[in-house]
């Protein structure tokens, strides 16, 4: 048995996997200690017990509040003498342009534990100032004396030689001070030029690796020994929790990516390879691009802290269905970044919220149900927020019910706009891609963003709530390593590079066995990261055939404009290595054509003067087909389908939403 | 498509996307350590007026001088087609200073200019007196090539001429050429997203929207300036030489609030002097701006309409408005500041409980210059310090303030590409100043000269100390010292030399003042 399971805010959710059929549950999150609703959750979804289970893949969201709350462990930075401060220079400029009082995020370390060591390498890695061994150990005594529970290690160019580095934890080691895993090390953790961005991303990574080992010690008690523990990573892929340990700050920017990887999959299974995934909450929208694979970043930004790690490529924004609706000094109307939060929330919860949101736009415009909204358990007082609206709408110069649309169309277009970011941007255009909603609210919007973008197709997953928790059941192991290689491209270099991708290759095909995948299973790419001499910012191009060419070519595609003359470089060579899990079978079946009367629930008018079809989403079965304007209820999700639209169940049980 | 509340967002986010796609092209596609890590430039967009409709937002000193730019170009040409594209950099004639180069290129809709786009990056050499182009010159021509507003590409075609021209007066020809081709990649990249805007809303709608958006920005700027009292309130700092000697040249300004207009005058300030410190009137008009920019609460977004209410003069001759050809290399980064800096202390009397102390009031530029491997290097940058502090707290240590805000080069990355090394990067401890909310601290930072180079300086706040207000204590003034042989040597806030292999430069930047009596 394979369970999924993602812990959010205020559920957890989970998916188990035995022998192709799937199970689903869901429960009460237990925020104090995330991992008692997950085995409470185990335990109620596996009735003969935890015995039966091999695989448990899970998201942690352990790492990202460390972070957030600056709750990691007690830990020291050493720095290269003369660069301690560099976690507060940053990069010299400030988070805001035009501010009386510009403000910093609090750092990670106190400028106390943040230390000068005599060491000092040049650019070639060549040894200026030996390391001074008596500074370091009057360091180390500091470290015991304050009874610091991590190190992290960054110095100077030691991406080009690690030495110094590892010098230093061999003292700690020699002298008993810290288990060698309680130490970061910049050259192990993140092999590449930028003292700032290194030395942050190894601080982060040294203080959440206690939190995370002693999380992962909790769960690997409460679940059977022969049971597999899995973490997803930012990059959407799985690792075991064994390994994860020492690379606990590559789950940091993991939350959204579970999503993502359940939304790809779903698509890919119903026919539809590229997908745009439109992940919309509470608080803020998630969206990203899938041309037929997942797309990457390589680097993000957590509470304001730069973190260097490869990450989906997902744009966030702060528009999700608790945003607050406002009237600016200018006259403009605005929705977000603020937001009622789960507490008090929209007005129309009736838990003391005061402030139009986009959820209660959507309630006056008659888009939630109260009689079907999460199952008929919570009432909806819309006259409240018709009440706030009206007062919104006097400032807007436009009727009440123009307003709710007005509120419902700015958030659109900010989503919008988050979707032209990754597509158009990248140089895709979004029309060629299918959307896939999920997430609360993302079913309710998907169809107005997708007529916004000319885009011609809507996918809503037969399970859109707990489309995270299959996600994680769905990913592949991840393993990515890279080498930095910062050289002219030259026919001897690249035959030098070719020499060292078999080493690369071996190196990643020892890390997948241990993560217990078959060699059949086994996918492997290699990559190179290339620029022009004097550029900063490379593009990656696959390391096949003539790769300067391959270059040139990549470059123009994205720039408009190559320089065939000048020296291209080659800065890192990575390899990525995926470990394919089986698939479990997602339940379907042959599509009959068929009216969806069985789940028609009844008609409601609108206040726009339409008439709403509404439908019973478990009802609804492969083949049956509609039209808009209609609401599909769901225990955890509406879709609304606009006039002009129609829908049809795929053989999946997905829903497809297409203009007519 | 009628103009409400609602499409009134919804275009205000499609411009401000496109000047953004601009910049993230042209950092991308760029050469320079200046251009790719520092994000020494802007993208904005204008209408066919040449009113600025949207600005990416990078860098405050580019934000009322950029329109000067589109005006010089529209006078120049009396009409921009399809595929043309603008290029100048005469401070008097639509540019800053020599290094800023722009351009400026139509949008054509129905065979009518709907739009310009235009960027300005900052090019770390375009020839002068001294490599990095910031000479402690005496005159314009001492500064590098001049490039009045003229045509690099028509019609679709590259002026190759214009560009040899170009590229053949700089010390790094190739990365000139290269950093010249990101910004026209730029260029392509707002053209097509604005095409783009126009073929899915129609022309009209579009063009109304924009209207609309300045008249947004308008009433949002009109409301900041009325919640400031009435009056006048002056101010007077002074800039501490210009190069040739160390004098004072007062700054004056006379800041008249009105009901929801301002009027920022400038009159009493010091005549033009002989050497490099003169801004030309785009630069202070930019500063006048970003002071009212900042009292905003909101996110107003930057275009034509913040421009309106305020209203800048300053006599013709000033160091404030200097005639052709007067030395202005760095008008643009000190004397910006200090503008800011008279500004802000006159405001401060309307608003006591709002505005903060000074900062640092520098942008302490470091230009260094020579030979690598045969071929001439030229490195720029500018190094961050102190904030004013606020009745709302502490102001920031180590970074930059007010007119611009670009980032540092990584060591890592600057050793990799230059004959230098850091030795040494960091806070520089008790420079703020005291008060009941410190002043922020300034920054400590050493290089070592591995092979002989040109070193110029051009600082600020070496004597005169940036104020605290309101019983606070001012910031530690800024130090430069060089280590030659085996002696330590302190230096001017501006200053040249020749740095022979070893050799050692130390710049300590200014604090912040603090804010309120000390308890």
């Amino acid at each position: 048995m394979l369970v999924g399971v993602d812990i959010g805010g205020t559920f957890t959710d989970l998916v188990l996997s035995d022998g192709g059929q799937l199970k689903i549950h869901k429960l009460l999150s237990t925020p104090a200690n995330p991992a008692e609703a997950m085995l409470l959750g185990l335990a109620q979804i596996t009735p003969g017990g935890l015995e039966g289970l091999t695989q448990v893949a899970h998201g942690s969201t352990v790492a990202t509040n460390a972070i957030l709350e600056r709750r990691g462990a007690k830990t020291a930075l050493l720095m290269t003498a003369g660069f301690r401060d560099v976690l507060f220079i940053g990069r010299q400029n400030r988070p805001q342009l035009y501010a009386l009082h510009p403000q910093l995020p609090p750092p990670l370390i106190p400028r106390s534990l943040c230390y000068d060591v005599p060491e000092r390498l040049d650019y070639r890695g060549e040894v200026l100032l030996p390391l001074n061994l008596a500074a370091l150990d009057a360091i180390l005594d500091d470290l015991a004396a304050q009874q610091v529970e991590a190190v992290a290690v960054c110095f100077l160019y030691s991406f080009i030689n690690p030495e110094h580095e590892q010098q230093v934890r061999a003292r700690i080691l020699e002298r008993g001070l810290l288990p060698a895993w309680q130490v970061a090390l910049s050259s192990e953790v993140l092999p590449e030029f930028r003292e700032y961005e290194r030395a942050s991303t190894v601080a982060l990574e040294a203080s959440v690796r206690p939190v995370m080992a002693r999380y992962i010690h909790r769960l690997r008690q409460a679940l059977p020994a022969r049971c597999g523990l899995r973490i997803m990573k930012s990059d959407g892929g799985v690792m075991s929790a064994d390994s994860i340990t020492e690379h606990a700050v590559q789950t940091a920017l993991s939350g959204p990516a579970a999503g993502v990887i359940g939304a790809f999959q779903v698509a890919k299974l119903a026919g539809y390879d590229r997908v745009i995934t439109l992940d919309m909450g509470g608080t803020s929208t998630d969206v990203a691009l899938c041309p037929g694979e997942t797309t990457f970043a390589p680097e993000g930004l957590i509470d304001g802290l730069p973190v260097r790690v490869r990450l989906l490529d997902i744009e966030t924004i702060g528009a999700g269905g608790g945003s607050l609706a406002r009237v600016d000094a200018g006259g403009a109307l605005r929705v977000g970044p603020e937001s009622a939060g789960a507490l008090p929330g929209p007005i129309v919860y009736g838990r003391g919220g005061q402030h139009i949101t986009v959820s209660d736009a959507s309630a006056i415009l008659g888009r939630l149900d109260a009689d079907h909204f999460l199952g008929g358990s919570l009432r909806l007082d819309v006259d409240a927020a018709l009440r706030a609206l009206a007062a919104l709408a006097e400032k807007t110069g436009l009727e009440v019910i123009e307003t709710a649309r007005g509120v419902i169309e700015v958030a659109n277009a900010s989503i919008e706009r988050a979707v032209r970011r990754v597509s158009i941007a990248r140089g895709h255009d979004p029309r060629d891609f299918t959307l896939v909603a999920f997430g609360g609210a993302g079913p309710l919007h998907a169809c107005e963003v997708a007529q916004r973008l000319g885009m011609a197709r809507v996918l809503v997953p037969r399970h859109p709530g707990v489309l995270c928790a299959l996600g994680l059941l769905l990913a592949d192991v991840r393993v990515e390593k890279s080498l930095p290689v910062l050289a002219t491209a030259s026919r001897g270099l690249v035959a030098r590079l070719r020499a060292t991708q078999a080493e690369l290759l071996a190196a990643g095909r020892s890390a997948l066995r241990a993560e217990a995948i078959p060699d059949a299973a086994m996918h492997f790419r290699v990559l190179l990261d290339m620029r022009y001499v004097g550029q900063a910012y490379e593009l990656t191009i696959p390391f096949e055939g003539d790769v300067v060419a391959n270059f040139h070519q990549a470059h123009h595609a994205a720039y408009g404009y190559a320089l065939e003359a000048r020296p291209v470089e080659i800065v890192n060579m990575r390899m990525q290595a995926t470990g394919t899990m089986p698939r479990p079978a997602l339940e379907s079946r042959l599509p009959v054509a068929a009216a969806a009367t069985p789940a028609f629930l009844g008609d409601k008018p609108t206040p726009e003067g339409g008439t709403l079809a509404l439908y019973d989403r478990e009802k609804l079965l492969p083949g049956m087909h509609f039209h808009g304007e209609a609401l599909v209820f769901q225990l955890d999700a509406t879709t609304y389908l606009p006039a002009g639209w129609q829908a049809h169940v795929d053989g999946y049980y997905n829903l497809v939403l297409e203009p007519t | 498509m009628t103009v409400d509340a609602i499409s009134l967002e919804v275009f205000k986010n499609l411009f401000i996307g496109v000047a953004e796609t601009m910049g993230v092209t042209l950092q991308r596609a760029s050469f320079s350590p200046n251009i790719r890590e520092r994000l020494d430039f802007s993208c904005a967009v204008f209408d066919a007026a040449g009113r600025m409709v949207a600005q990416a937002a990078h860098i405050p000193v580019h934000l009322g001088s950029m329109p000067a730019s589109v005006e010089y170009a529209l006078r120049s040409f009396e009409r921009l087609n399809q595929g043309d594209v603008v290029v100048l950099n005469d401070p008097y004639r639509g540019g800053t200073h020599l290094p800023d180069i722009t351009m400026v290129s139509p949008v054509i809709a129905g065979g009518e200019v709907v739009f310009y786009v235009a960027t300005r990056a900052h090019h770390a050499d375009v020839g002068g007196m001294s490599p990095g182009s910031l000479p402690l010159s005496t005159e314009l021509y001492q500064e590098g090539l001049i490039i009045p507003p003229v045509l690099l590409r028509l019609s679709g075609w590259m002026n190759e001429g214009v560009l040899h021209l170009i590229t053949a007066n700089s010390r790094n020809p190739e990365e000139r050429l290269g950093d010249l081709e990101a910004q026209l990649a730029a260029h392509r990249s707002g053209e097509e997203r604005l095409l783009d805007m126009l073929a899915r809303y129609g022309v009209p709608p579009t063009l109304a929207h924009a209207e609309a958006l300045l008249a947004y920005a308008l009433r949002m700027t009109e409301a900041v300036i009325a919640d400031i009292p009435d009056g006048t309130y002056t101010c007077t700092d002074a800039l501490e030489g210009d190069g040739q000697r160390e004098m004072e040249i007062p700054i004056r300004v006379a800041v008249t609030v009105q009901g929801s207009r301002m009027h920022v005058d400038f009159a009493g300030s010091a005549p033009q002097v002989a050497g490099n410190v003169n801004a030309v009137l785009a630069i202070v008009r930019s500063a006048a701006w970003y002071c009212v920019r900042l009292l905003a609460a909101e996110d107003v977004p930057v275009n034509h309409g913040c421009f309106v209410p305020v209203t800048v003069e300053a006599p013709a001759g000033s160091v404030v408005n200097p005639y052709f050809p007067a030395a202005v290399a760095v008008g643009n980064t000190e004397t910006g500041q200090r503008v800011v800096d008279v500004v802000l202390g006159a405001l401060a009397q309307a608003l006591p409980d709002k505005i903060p102390a000074a900062s640092q009031g520098s942008m302490n530029n470091v230009t260094i210059g020579g030979q690598q491997r045969g071929r001439a290097y030229v490195y720029y940058e500018t190094i961050g310090g102190g904030h004013g502090a606020s009745p709302a707290g502490e102001g920031l240590s180590g970074r930059h303030s007010h007119m611009t805000n670009t980032r540092n080069t990584p060591v890592e990355a600057l050793e990799y590409t230059f004959p230098l090394r850091v030795w040494q990067y960091a806070l520089r401890d008790g420079s703020g100043g005291e008060g009941r909310e410190r002043g922020g601290d300034g920054i400590v930072r050493e290089y070592e000269f591995l092979s002989k180079a040109t070193l110029t300086l051009n600082t600020e706040r070496r004597l005169r100390r940036p104020g605290g207000l309101h019983g606070g204590g001012p910031g530690q003034p800024g130090l430069n010292r060089l280590l030659r042989q085996g002696k330590e040597v302190l230096v001017g806030g501006k200053y040249t030399t020749t740095m022979q292999p070893g050799e050692r430069l130390v710049i300590k930047t200014p604090g912040g003042g603090g804010w309120g009596r000390p308890e």
